[in-house]
């Protein structure tokens, strides 16, 4: 009996909770799913690609791309101008912009995070990179802002750094120790941080002060995921509105579900086999141990020619992604390089053959010629598969493949001691192509103690570094992209890695909660993860059929009633039960 | 004399936490640095600075010292993660743990005595047999499968993960409401594993009581069967239940590590896993360093506990 | 007697579902050819629902889900089996030593034994696997090494019991020395105890190694049940209500695990006499 009865009550009261929760008329709110931490809200700090996205959100940088073309345009700043020497740039910050809080937006406020970065060693610990080369910065007045640099930079607009108000952060006295956690956080991009549960969820609201206009929607919610299935999942059920990064099986399960209006979009990452081509330290020390037989260009050549791109293209990525060629994505069109009919390494089982017998590498009695390992991450659905691919095409031409995958830290360990033959990697190539193209010079290789080296794939060349040089310092745009496009030659002809795959960016949303988002760029781009905040600013929520969820509190009453009884029929059974235990036992 | 060398013992287990902790994630290879900065443009210089900052520059035998030294002052270092003392991201944590894993253990633990006196008492009833084998293929259910066959059947019933929505009313009968919605699933499937285990020991500890000789006096005295149960049978019997409640305790928050995953509970056991992903060395260490010596607390507890309840186990 | 064979008859139908997975996991490999469950080799279409062509439907790449689970349980149970006797031969070796030399060994053993009980076990063989490089010695080792003290403090207890039994006590005064003792009294008596657990743990080694390769950090280049699962989670299954990957595998899960907990209950009642 009592059973029977504590499994009312559990129906009940899970009913009661199984209601779906409903929101009463109140702000239009936009829900992101984000799979990864946020490691800090002070933009000095953050590395994480995920709080560079929130940061992108609450501050404005100096300048900005533009959605649709992602060329400069206006950020903070509204005019510039460089020197004839192109060693001093004067920016023009106009009159007009606030911050969230009211205060006027000037040129000061530029000059202090700018120098507050060149003083403090700990404010350069995300955005560095950009100011090494600043021999100073001065505002001479509200309006003007002077950069120094010690030598020409043709990265001049591509600034991604955070510009914070002076006002606030003047105060601060160890940046190290401060989360930037005053809410709401003063800022100047189209949206104000309010709230921040670690793991949970960050919520920001509508900057009203924002000087492009204020966003069509009053808040922006990013929530926590553990893994991509469960957004997935949550998007399905309209929990949130907007979600990416998904695998192209998850991808293609949300198609032609209702509400759910789905975005494939030309993304900035590529996905990179490397061959280990005899790495050496800066100082020319040998390092790690990669076979020798790969220091041969030829037997580089030859595994790349053996790979089988379009196959992997089709069955490891669905079809979600585009052959790969040079370092630069298609998405950035002009810097883009596809080999020429010549130059072109068509997929090429037997001349690969060939090749390794020409190279000195005949094949065994086993049929075998030499053996590599391969490294990939485990739990990269990617590298799962494509190992297996990789696995076949390989013994084709006489490599047996050892697959190794290992956990993120292991493979960034090995990468970095060069203790691998072939390895996966991947990269997200920003607007200029400078940063993925420094990647691959000399400079790049750790020193002779094996430690501060961010090489990808130990490349060195002296071509390749004296076009990279030539390159930094061209400031005729057409010139520089010949340069960039020679560069990718280059590296794609002595293949220190081989470029598998322009990944698509995969990403859904909620089409019955909004309209429309904007891409970057225009054509194919993407929501979330752009050189900018477009897609979450220029979201516009559709017309709600009378928002049709009423209040929970029936739900409640008739949840609450229904225990009531419950309990009392309860304690009326228990009692009779008592009476006539004696008996039944 | 005993209780002294109970806390003695119970000290020399935390300070062996506290040295495997850093030892066994320091071993770990890789560099955090690296990880943390992939894919974004880094030079060496700025590197070398986020190592400065972390003090992972330093010997090992320093970075031991000035970690235990710290540890004694209750500082567990600064997360890579949240950028944040370890203290407070657990602090935070905590919370959203001990209501999942109260709520399944206070379910689990009534339930579970329940069921396993009923089984006992009836032997080889129809109840007994269904119950136990229940419990034993239970028992032998992963928990993650579990939580993903429950969210898969369930549907749009309930959300899918999380504990709480972002827009709902910040009132608290609605928030309490929304955790609620949001706690069913993942403490259903935290109660299905570890209910099982209680249902077992205390059939099995209530069988053993029956055939003690006091009993059996009982009986022949003519009491009532219910009676002698309830007021003889049971209080004896529910004493290993109990420790093991306490002992279990400790390992369900391990064991919540699985569900939590699964519906991305904001907990300790998702802020493990969270950390395995960096390495967040001063994270694990002092997750480690807490969820074992919540462990080592609850077992002197338990042990004091059979003390006060059992007058045959005299403490002090 | 009526419960007894009662126990034996659940005993029984556990041993016979463990012969036959046994069978299944020796044979398998011996049957499906090594192009069936090569993703590079498949030709038919992902996520097919159960029909005539493939039992139980096929998996993201267009592999049967019926073949990766007869497959993997050749993984599942040996990983299983030698975790579960690295765990307890670990335990009866320290079981032993501290129960009968006593002394400073003893108290040092009991210490760490002590500790070992009380780390949370999936903590710590979290831990190692992400330490250790992937592979199954690595998942073996992580569950051997954290789930050896209850074993130990069992066996220990039943070295204690022997030892002060009154012919120990003889063949001591007789002169026999630690290795006599060992080998003649104290080992066949605690060889049933070590039967029954080492059963036991095969069920609990079982589901941590599911747990583990779940969690991602299970040897990816191998099928196993838990790395099913774990591929199941990381390509959508759950959203894709893709109930024929999800359910196979965590069923074959649940009845061999259930089948080595009733031989081992069944064994553990003969062991030792009820009343």
């Amino acid at each position: 009996m009592r059973v029977k009865l504590c499994a009312l009550l559990a129906i009940a009261t899970t009913v009661g909770l199984a209601a779906p929760p409903a929101t009463a008329q109140g702000p239009v709110i936009l829900k992101v799913a984000i799979v990864q931490q946020i490691d800090s809200m002070n933009p000095f700090l953050a590395v994480f690609q995920s709080s560079t996205e929130v940061g992108r959100l609450m501050y404005d940088y100096l300048t900005a791309y533009a959605a649709d073309d992602q060329t400069v345009t206006e950020g903070i700043a509204n005019r510039w101008e460089p020197s004839a020497d192109k060693l001093t740039w004067t920016f023009t910050v106009p009159e007009g912009k606030k911050w969230s809080d009211g205060q006027p937006i000037t040129a000061r406020d530029v000059a202090f995070t700018y120098n507050l970065m060149l003083t403090d060693e700990v404010a350069r610990t995300a955005n560095g990179s950009f100011v090494t080369n600043f021999e100073s910065v001065t505002a001479t007045d509200d309006r003007t802002v002077v950069i120094k640099t010690k030598a020409p930079q043709v990265t001049m607009l591509a600034l991604d750094i955070p510009i914070v108000p002076k006002h606030v952060w003047e105060k601060v006295t160890s940046i190290k120790d401060y989360a930037n956690d005053q809410m709401p956080v003063v800022g100047s991009g189209p949206f104000v941080l309010t709230e921040h549960v670690a793991g949970q969820f960050i919520k920001l609201k509508a900057n009203k002060n924002y000087w492009r206009g204020a966003a069509k929607y009053d808040e922006l919610h990013f929530v926590y995921f553990q893994n991509s299935d469960a957004a997935v999942q949550a998007l399905g059920k309209g929990e949130v509105d907007l979600i990416n990064r998904m695998a192209p099986a998850q991808f293609d399960s949300l198609a032609g579900k209702d509400g759910v209006t789905r975005n494939k979009a030309q993304g900035r990452r590529f996905t990179e086999l490397l061959i280990n081509p005899g790495a050496q330290t800066r100082t020319g020390e040998p390092i790690g141990d990669g076979s020798p037989a790969l220091k041969d260009v030829r037997v580089r050549r030859a595994i790349a020619q053996a790979v089988d791109l379009d196959a992997l293209v089709q069955r490891v990525n669905l079809g979600y992604a585009e052959k790969g060629a040079g370092l630069v994505p298609p998405v950035f069109t002009k810097w883009h390089w596809q080999p020429s009919a010549s130059e072109l390494r068509k997929f090429d089982p037997a001349a690969a053959n060939a090749a390794l017998d020409a190279a000195g590498f005949p094949r065994k009695a086993d049929g075998t010629r030499f053996g590599l390992r391969l490294v990939g991450r485990a739990g990269r659905a990617y590298d799962e598969q494509a190992s297996e691919y990789l696995k076949r095409s390989m013994s084709d031409i006489g490599i047996p493949l050892d697959v190794r995958l290992v956990s993120d830290n292991q493979l960034n360990e090995v990468t970095t001691a060069a203790t691998y033959d072939l390895a996966f990697s991947g990269w997200a190539t920003n607007v200029d192509p400078d940063f993925i193209l420094g990647l691959h010079t000399c400079g790049q290789r750790p020193g002779a103690d094996g430690k501060g080296g961010t090489t990808d794939a130990y490349f060195c060349d002296q071509t390749y570094d004296r076009l990279y040089a030539q390159q930094l310092s061209e400031f005729d745009e057409g010139k520089r992209v010949e340069i960039v496009k020679q560069m990718q030659a280059r590296f794609y002809d002595q293949v220190p890695a081989v470029v598998l795959a322009y990944d698509n960016a995969l990403e859904g949303y909620r089409s019955d909660h909004f309209a429309r988002f904007t891409t970057q760029p225009a054509q194919g781009g993407v929501i979330m993860a752009q050189n900018g905040m477009w897609g979450y600013y220029g979201a516009e929520p559709a017309q709600r059929a009378a928002q049709a969820t009423g209040s929970r509190w029936p739900v409640i009453a008739i949840g609450g009633a229904a225990l009531v009884v419950l309990v009392l029929a309860g304690v009326v059974l228990a009692r009779r039960r008592q009476a006539t235990a004696g008996e039944r036992e | 004399m005993r209780l002294a060398g109970r806390l003695g013992g119970a000290a020399v287990s935390l300070v062996m936490v506290a040295v495997l902790g850093f030892f066994l994630f320091r071993v770990v290879p890789g560099d955090p640095v690296v990880s943390m900065t992939r894919g974004r443009p880094t030079t060496a210089a700025m590197q070398a600075e986020l190592r400065a900052q972390f003090g992972l520059d330093r010997p090992l035998h320093e970075q031991f010292w000035s970690y235990f030294t710290s540890l004694l002052r209750g500082d567990l270092g600064t997360s890579f993660t949240f950028r944040r003392p370890v203290a407070e991201v657990i602090a935070e944590r905590l919370g959203p743990t001990l209501l999942l894993v109260g709520t399944a253990t206070v379910i689990a633990v009534g339930l579970g005595l329940w069921l396993g006196v009923r089984a006992a008492w009836r032997r080889d009833s129809a109840f007994d047999r269904a119950t136990t084998g229940v419990s034993l293929t239970l028992w032998a259910v992963p928990t993650f499968w579990l939580g993903m066959l429950l969210m898969m059947v369930t549907g749009d019933l309930f959300p899918s993960r999380g504990m709480r929505d972002t827009d709902t009313a910040p009132d608290f009968v609605s928030q309490a409401l929304d955790v609620g919605h949001h706690l069913v699933l993942p403490s259903i499937t935290l109660v299905a594993v570890v209910c099982a285990e209680y249902v077992l020991v205390m059939r099995s500890s209530l069988l053993e009581e029956m055939h003690a000789p006091y009993l059996v006096t009982a009986r022949a005295k003519g009491l009532r069967d219910d009676l002698v149960r309830r007021r003889h049978a049971v209080p004896n019997a529910v004493l290993p239940a109990i420790t093991l409640v306490f002992l279990r305790f400790g390992l369900v928050v391990a064991g919540a590590i699985t569900t939590e995953t699964v519906f991305s509970w904001p907990g300790l056991g998702l802020l493990f896993y969270d950390a395995l992903t960096g390495p967040d060395y001063f994270l694990l260490q002092g997750l480690l360093v807490v969820t074992a010596g919540a462990v080592v607390v609850m077992n002197l507890l338990a042990d004091l506990l059979h003390g006060v309840l059992d007058p045959r186990v005299k403490v002090v | 007697m009526n419960r007894l064979t009662g126990f034996s008859r659940a005993g029984m139908a556990g041993a016979a579902i463990l012969v036959v997975a046994a069978l299944v996991a020796l044979i398998a490999p011996l049957l499906i050819s090594a192009d069936a469950l090569d993703v590079t080799r498949v030709t038919a279409a992902p996520w097919q629902t159960p029909g005539a062509q493939h039992w139980l439907g096929t998996d993201h790449t267009g592999r049967s889900v019926a073949l990766l689970v007869v497959q993997g349980a050749g993984t599942s149970l040996f990983v299983g089996l030698t975790a579960a006797v690295l765990s307890v031969g670990i335990g009866t070796l320290v079981g032993i030593v501290s129960g009968h030399f006593g002394g400073l060994v003893a108290g040092a053993l009991l210490r760490v034994t002590d500790f070992f009980l009380v780390l949370p076990a999936l903590v710590l063989a979290i831990a190692l696997s992400t330490v250790l490089p992937r592979g199954l010695g690595t998942i073996v080792l992580a569950i051997g090494l954290t789930s050896w003290p209850s074993t130990a403090r069992m066996v220990r207890a039943q070295t204690l019991t022997i030892e002060a039994r009154p012919f120990v006590e003889r063949a001591r005064a007789l002169g026999g020395g630690h290795g006599h003792v060992i080998g003649r009294h104290v080992l066949p008596s605690v060889v049933p105890l070590v039967l029954v657990n080492t059963t036991l743990a095969v069920a609990s080694s079982i589901v941590a190694e599911s747990t583990l390769a779940f969690l991602g950090l299970g040897d990816p280049t191998r099928i196993s049940w838990g790395a099913m699962l774990h591929q199941a989670q990381l390509h959508g299954a759950v959203p894709q209500r893709a109930w024929w990957f999800l359910l196979p595998p965590g069923l074959a899960i649940v009845v061999v695990v259930l089948a080595f907990t009733l031989v081992g209950r069944a064994l553990e009642a003969v062991v030792t006499p009820k009343r």
